[in-house]
């Protein structure tokens, strides 16, 4: 497969950040941002199920913007906060992040601090799977990632401002679509990355080790496991 | 009742986690110079990331969440556009879960 080898070459390339490269990112991600919006009501109905007033729920969603975390804390949400707690709680779910955007350091790093710390204030898992796609065919322009970010955090703080006002709704039937949207987006992301024998080695690995502490530890840690262990399993291959 | 002071202490303890979260990789990768091995690492990692997310989750879910993740693969597979993928498999879904799977 030595044709998506150029792929990495251009990618090498000067990286840059504009206006138009956000756009696009943004015009791309549309159809995962609307599945962003049901989403976002369900945090909102279940934070308000929480008691959590919907001016603290709405505020939480537009600056955290971290849908997982923000789902976990819910039930700490207790007086007087555990802010230490909460800290450890969401740490351990978005510590994810910190490899997400080791992955793409290659790519961000070529970016002016600022404008780097701007695109990655938005960084979730979608933006990352569509960043690292137009970083495979060889774009250049970090937007993407910005873009991406930006369409996805309209609708979720619309939605949670819808779901924090008007109290528990839509539970379950939200919380599917976005499931289904995420995995299929994801499995779709995984199989354009597919390049041959070589990966099974680390996806494989990745597969396990995610299974395996998923029934071992605490809820987010599964998948620091399994990407850990995914990239330690493809940088052992490497040499080979 | 959590009151407004602590709560907005609460959001500002998660927001300023959350962006350490996010800014921390990329950080931590200017330290090291990016050897040809690193690189592999995390070139599999990416995808591993995203396996990681997404296998348990499928696993442990409906049948039809494995039947949603098949058909955007498949459609993938002979495609290659990841919107048609994730449309047909999202519909697929919808569609098992309307005839009771």
């Amino acid at each position: 497969m030595e044709v998506r080898e150029r792929g990495d070459g251009a990618g090498r390339e000067r990286v840059r950040l504009t206006l138009r490269g956000t756009w696009r990112g943004a015009v791309e991600i549309v159809p995962i941002a609307l599945f962003v919006l049901p989403f976002g009501i369900a945090f909102g109905a279940a934070a308000s199920a929480k008691a959590v007033p919907p001016e603290i729920a709405v505020l939480m969603s537009a600056t955290v913007y971290a849908g997982a975390s923000q789902f976990a804390v819910l039930d700490l949400w207790l007086a007087p906060l555990p802010l230490g707690m909460l800290a450890v709680t969401v740490l351990a779910v978005n510590a994810r992040h910190i490899l997400l955007g080791a992955t793409l350091a290659p790519w961000l790093l070529q970016l002016p601090l600022a404008r780097r710390l701007l695109a990655l204030s938005v960084l979730s898992d979608a933006n990352f799977a569509q960043s690292l796609a137009a970083h495979e065919r060889g774009e250049t322009d970090a937007g993407v990632l910005l873009g991406g970010g930006l369409a996805m955090w309209f609708p979720w703080v619309f939605g949670t401002t819808l779901g924090a006002s008007s109290g528990a709704l839509l539970g379950d039937l939200s919380r599917f679509g976005f499931d289904a949207v995420m995995a299929t987006y994801f499995a779709a992301i995984l199989c354009g990355r597919w390049q041959g024998r070589r990966d099974l080695a680390p996806w494989a690995t990745a597969a396990v080790a995610s299974l395996i502490a998923a029934n071992l530890l605490a809820p987010g840690w599964h998948i620091i496991a399994g990407a850990l262990a995914g990239g330690l399993a493809g940088a052992l291959a490497h040499g080979d | 009742m959590v009151t407004e002071t602590s709560a907005v202490a609460g959001v500002l303890v998660m927001v300023l986690v959350t962006f350490a979260t996010r800014v921390a990789g990329v950080w931590v990768m200017s330290h090291f110079p990016i050897t040809p091995r690193l690189e592999a690492f995390l070139k599999a990692m990416g995808s591993s990331v995203l396996i990681a997310i997404i296998v348990p989750a499928t696993v442990s879910g409906a049948p039809r969440l494995w039947l949603a993740v098949g058909a955007a693969v498949l459609v993938m597979a002979t495609t290659r556009s990841a919107l048609a993928a994730m449309i047909v498999g999202t519909a697929a879904a919808g569609l098992a879960r309307s005839i009771g799977g």
